[in-house]
């Protein structure tokens, strides 16, 4: 199979997969759910396959993929491909996406199981991959919005995907329209730079090698409406709103999309465009404050949160936040390697939350779920190997990524951001355990005979992964050579510290996180504590933040439209059309006098035409004649 | 010069009898001055040798339609509250005279101003029923059919328009 | 003596058009259509007089014989028109306008 076919095979098993289930959906009355399974399985199960080869290949050989589709667009001198390119980055992105995509397929065939909409389901599941391959692998930005807006649509299919209950249709409108803000921003950013470098071909490539003409403050302003884009598909501070209320879908899609995939398309479109923000690092440093004030506003709210999907959103949300930080401070591959390792443990969190709400009637309030250990034992085992791994206790995963990432900030010289990357982390043990020692440390117990094989095999095997991906960017101080940060070869800057002072560090961070765990284990295991903490305080209620939106932007909205629509639709343009059919109906009577029916006012009126035809030709043929 | 005065005493009798034709009251003066008008043609066809069409037009014209046309009249027994009121005929008339008046004009003006008589040499033949009827069935035979058509389905025609119930 | 017949066949059937166009009487009215014909077959037969062809009054003739038809047709519309309206008013038959 020569590269450029294995790429496009790569991109359309998933859509071809998507298309057959829609198909067979549509058409059949009946059809087998084991139909939908192969198919879908199939589907997502070829792009991890070659997903792999990918970036086996790419690791391993230094390759990189391209395939061209075709010509999308072709005017004048300017064209447009559907071009495909898989260089470290995209490999990379490839390397966690397509295998995390395909283990949520398999636990999703569990948690769907004899649900009525299976069909519509995978079909949007598999669409989902196609477009976030295509997010991924794209050659130029446009084929990336492509992506970025396909990946943004099914989520919202997805999210309203039980859309009997109109709340779950409602924060689906309510992603799209929030992540509207922020495509405007990205559309906007696509159309600066287009004007601005698009002479010479849009590619990433030429792109990148015309940026140096560009005028600085139009750079920042063109880095600044990327983020925009970033911020509204990534959930950062100001256009967050929408994640919490998108854990309406089915538990796979959040697992998949808003925790896995494509949440971390921002991050991953930010890393792209690593060139232009290393040329502007105002934009840069103000992404890591966006990034540092996401993530400790989200960490304070998971700790006051009791469904357990929202504290797992909040704690996306808030993990993004470091991503972002990271990113600002231009330690591109750090951020990158911490997307890879949260892809696993956050993946595995939302999927072992999906089995406790299959296995406990569809409950998520963890007040309710208290006492569960000993009925699902395998699954306490995978939820406390992910939150210690999250918590950032060595040697799991994250450890390795969020440690990278504090020893970044604190290598920039950004102390404020290093501190609240820090309170941050402790609070993410903080509720993280809180979450756990509420469900599974209680003198209750509850019991459940549910459970499903495909579920948990996928779960198994992100535990594994979330374990051990860290090896893979071990740091010299434990004797590894970033191996994946020199695979992706991005604009990094040189942010090194002494080894003993980044010991020190690493010692500190961990003792404080245990303690932190040891104070959360003190305060709600066995005991009663969640149930005293108080409804009305500022954290609990988010910091009123959905209230201010409605009250800011929503309501002024909503009474403008009243306005235009009482006031100058009604008032004013009803009334002037009404006016014109009345005048329509009054000139109707005057001409129904012409009209009435008497042949011979009919004759009158022809002949009044000859005659008038006759007198013009005369006139006009007066010479001639 | 005897046929140019006869015809301007024809021209006269025939524009002045169907003026009176349109502009009278009743009926059955309208028809009684339309014979006029008809039999003048007629004469009129004759004074160009068309000695046929003279005998068709006073046999069906001044004998079958306008007979019929009286026959009518005095068959439904018109009386003058049976006829339209028409009040401003004269205006009507005077009007459309008007409209129609640039429409003669102009007319007139084109034939005046063109050349269009051949005065071709008239055979001892033309205008007889051999020369017409030579003509008419050798040339014109599809449309003399197709008339007998049309009478025949004017005759059907008539006959369920004046039936007593529809 | 073509030019005099046209310009008399013009003022004929201007005077036709007068007729049918002002007059409300359906009789009056059915007289002027003749005299439209007529004024055509003075025309016609003019021009065969000119051209010394017979066919113009072939053409005449036949245009005489849809004259005898109309005239049958004509006839049962007075018939039918005064059984069911006791009037000759043309005003009358508006059916096709708006009632109002």
């Amino acid at each position: 199979m020569s590269d450029s076919t294995l790429l496009s095979t790569l991109l359309l098993s998933p859509l071809i997969s998507a298309a057959l289930i829609f198909f067979i959906n549509m058409l059949f009355l009946n059809p087998r759910q084991s139909l939908f399974t192969f198919l879908a399985l199939t589907g997502s199960g070829v792009s991890a396959v070659l997903a792999l080869i990918v970036s086996y290949q790419s690791y391993f050989h230094a390759q990189v993929f391209t395939s061209h589709l075709f010509t999308w667009l072709s005017i004048g001198e300017f064209t447009i491909e559907l071009a495909l390119k898989a260089d470290a980055l995209g490999s990379f992105m490839l390397l966690f996406v397509a295998p995390v995509s395909f283990l949520i397929h398999l636990y999703a065939s569990g948690y769907m199981d004899k649900d009525k909409s299976y069909g519509r389901f995978f079909t949007y599941f598999n669409l989902f991959i196609f477009f976030m391959f295509l997010l991924v692998l794209a050659d130029n930005p446009i084929i990336m919005f492509i992506g970025w807006e396909g990946v943004g649509l099914v989520s919202y299919a997805l999210i309203g995907f039980y859309f009997e209950d109109i709340q779950n249709t409602y924060a689906g409108n309510k992603a799209f329209i929030v992540n509207r803000v922020g495509d405007f921003g990205f559309l906007s950013a696509l159309m600066l730079l287009f004007i601005e470098a698009g002479s010479a071909g849009f590619s990433f490539d030429s792109i990148f090698l015309s940026l140096a003409q560009i005028d600085p403050s139009m750079l920042s302003l063109i880095a600044f409406l990327l983020f925009v884009g970033a911020m509204g598909k990534s959930a950062q501070i100001p256009l967050f709103v929408w994640l919490p209320d998108a854990m309406a879908g089915p538990t796979p899609v959040s697992a998949l999309i808003h925790a896995a995939t494509m949440v971390t398309a921002g991050v991953y479109m930010v890393a792209r465009f690593a060139p232009l923000y290393t040329m502007t690092p105002d934009i840069s440093l103000f992404i890591a404050y966006v990034g540092a004030f996401s993530a400790l506003f989200a960490a304070i709210v998971a700790t006051r949160q009791y469904d357990i999907k929202k504290i797992l959103a909040y704690s996306t949300m808030s993990q993004l936040g470091f991503m972002f930080m990271a990113l600002g401070v231009g330690a591109y591959s750090t951020a990158l390697f911490h997307m890879f390792t949260h892809a696993f443990f956050k993946g595995l969190l939302f999927m072992a939350a999906g089995y406790i709400i299959v296995a406990f009637h569809h409950k998520q309030d963890i007040r309710e779920l208290q006492g569960i250990r000993k009925s699902l034992p395998l699954l306490f085992v995978m939820m406390f190997t992910a939150s210690l791994s999250i918590s950032a206790i060595p040697p799991l995963s994250a450890f390795f990524s969020k440690d990278a990432i504090m020893g970044a900030l604190y290598a920039s010289g950004h102390v404020e951001l290093f501190l609240m990357a820090l309170v941050a982390s402790l609070l993410t043990a903080y509720y993280m355990f809180r979450m756990v020692f509420v469900l599974f440390y209680s003198q209750k117990t509850q019991s459940t005979k549910k459970s499903s094989k495909s579920m948990l095999y996928p779960m198994v095997v992100l535990t594994v992964l979330s374990v051990f991906a860290g090896l893979l960017n071990l740091p010299e101080l434990f004797g590894g050579n970033l191996n994946i940060s020199n695979w992706l070869n991005l604009l990094d800057k040189e942010l090194l510290l002494p080894h003993a002072k980044e010991l020190l560090l690493i010692s500190v961070n961990t003792l404080l996180i245990l303690g932190v765990i040891l104070y959360t284990y003190k305060r709600y295991a066995y005991t009663q504590a969640i149930h005293k903490e108080s409804q009305e305080n500022l954290v609990a209620k988010k910091f009123y933040v959905d209230e201010i939106y409605t009250l800011l932007i929503t309501q002024p909205l909503h009474y403008l439209s009243i306005f235009f629509e009482q006031k100058i639709s009604h008032g004013i343009i009803d009334r002037l059309i009404n006016l014109s059919a009345l005048y329509y109906a009054r000139a109707g009577i005057l001409f129904s006098y012409l009209e009435n029916g008497n042949v011979r006012f009919y004759a009158l009126y022809m002949l009044i035409g000859v005659v008038s035809g006759f007198v013009y030709l005369y006139w006009a043929l007066r010479g001639v004649l | 010069m005897q046929s140019d005065s006869i015809f301007f005493l024809l021209a006269l009798i025939t524009i002045v009898s169907s003026i009176v034709m349109i502009s009278a009251h009743r009926p059955i003066d309208s028809a009684l001055s339309f014979i006029v008008t008809l039999v003048s043609i007629a004469a009129l066809f004759a004074l160009v040798n068309a000695t046929f069409l003279f005998v068709v037009q006073i046999i069906i014209y001044a004998g079958a339609i306008l007979s019929l046309i009286l026959f009518i009249i005095m068959f439904l027994n018109i009386k003058d509250e049976n006829l339209p009121d028409e009040r401003y005929k004269n205006y009507w008339l005077l009007g459309t005279s008007l409209i129609v008046a640039p429409f003669s004009f102009i007319l007139i003006d084109l034939i005046l101003r063109s050349n269009i008589a051949l005065k071709a040499q008239i055979s001892e033949e033309f205008g007889t029923i051999k020369d017409v009827g030579l003509t008419l069935f050798d040339k014109w035979i599809l449309p003399f059919e197709l008339v007998s058509i049309l009478l025949l389905v004017a005759l059907i025609g008539a006959v369920i328009l004046s039936k007593k119930e529809a | 003596m073509l030019e005099k017949y046209m310009i008399l066949s013009i003022i004929l059937f201007s005077i036709g058009i007068v007729g049918l166009i002002s007059r409300r009487n359906i009789i009056v009215i059915y007289m002027s259509i003749e005299l439209l014909l007529n004024a055509v077959n003075l025309s016609l037969i003019a021009i065969s007089a000119d051209t010394a062809d017979a066919s113009a009054q072939v053409v005449s003739m036949l245009i005489i014989a849809i004259t005898a038809s109309e005239a049958a047709l004509f006839m049962a519309l007075f018939v039918v028109l005064f059984r069911n309206k006791a009037s000759l008013d043309v005003n009358l038959f508006d059916i096709l306008g708006n009632k109002r």
